[in-house]
């Protein structure tokens, strides 16, 4: 199977338009014939598609089917409801995981922090992606954010969650004292 | 690296495993005393998270541009009519 070594936004396109034109039509055919709609396979294929990227790119999982047999077995699944999201994706050993957004739709708390941080500290948040979502390597990371080397990109990756952490930290406390 | 990232990174490998099952107790241990401690590595899991959905919302922006791409360009016109027609 094919693995983006550097998770650009041109390869993150190629790879999802590949996936779509590979397996959409199975996954829609399959959808179709139990009476469901277009807008329902897409829903559908888009859960599957960010549980493919999270088993392949967070996890590591190595599959060994084709992409297409792989993505309409998750799609079989999450339309039956036999697995839930969080199933496959509570294996990040140790991480709470039901703290995790695993929920569909994320807490109104959660979106606010999140947009804040999206403002605020996108250079950090891009940098955390690259490193825990993505799972690039320490030397792809420090081509790409400028680092002069592994250790000083590790340096970089510890301060830029400490400053993320501080944020959920005072979001916390704000958010507190507005629901009392 | 300063004390501070020095235990930020004690408490990710806490958290994610990574630690040797008795220095994973003794943290546990200094948490239950250390009520700072235990709100930071709290704190840490919850910030995993918040990369975690990050991450999906950048992806879900991905994706969505390439579903628009497929269902509305003219290139991919006949991927569209071999779908279109699924659902006829």
């Amino acid at each position: 199977m094919y693995k983006m070594e550097q998770a650009n936004s041109d390869e993150i396109d190629g790879l999802f338009t590949r996936l779509y034109l590979e397996a959409f039509p199975a996954v829609a055919a399959f959808v179709s014939k139990r009476g469901g709609s277009l807008e329902r396979a897409k829903d559908v294929f888009q859960d599957a598609l960010i549980i493919y990227y999270e088993q392949i790119y967070t996890v590591g999982a190595k599959v060994r089917i084709s992409d297409k047999a792989y993505l309409l077995g998750i799609a079989r699944n999450l339309w039956y409801g036999e697995v839930k999201e969080s199933q496959f994706l509570s294996d990040l050993d140790g991480l709470d995981a039901e703290k995790l957004a695993d929920k569909a739709e994320p807490e109104a708390s959660e979106v606010k922090l999140l947009s804040f941080l999206e403002v605020a500290g996108q250079k950090c948040m891009e940098m955390l992606k690259a490193f825990y979502y993505d799972s690039l390597s320490l030397s792809k990371i420090s081509e790409r954010f400028g680092f002069s080397g592994k250790r000083s990109a590790t340096v970089q990756k510890y301060k830029c969650l400490e400053k993320v952490r501080e944020e959920v930290k005072q979001r916390k406390l704000e958010y507190a004292d507005f629901s009392e | 690296m300063r004390t501070s990232l020095n235990e930020i990174q004690h408490i990710e490998k806490h958290l994610l495993g990574d630690l040797p099952k008795e220095e994973s107790l003794l943290l546990q241990a200094k948490m239950a005393l250390d009520p700072d401690l235990n709100e930071k590595v709290t704190l840490q899991a919850e910030t995993y998270a918040v990369v975690r959905a990050y991450g999906r919302k950048k992806l879900r922006t991905e994706i969505d541009r390439v579903e628009k791409k497929l269902f509305e360009t003219s290139k991919y016109a006949g991927f569209r009519h071999r779908i279109l027609n699924l659902f006829r």
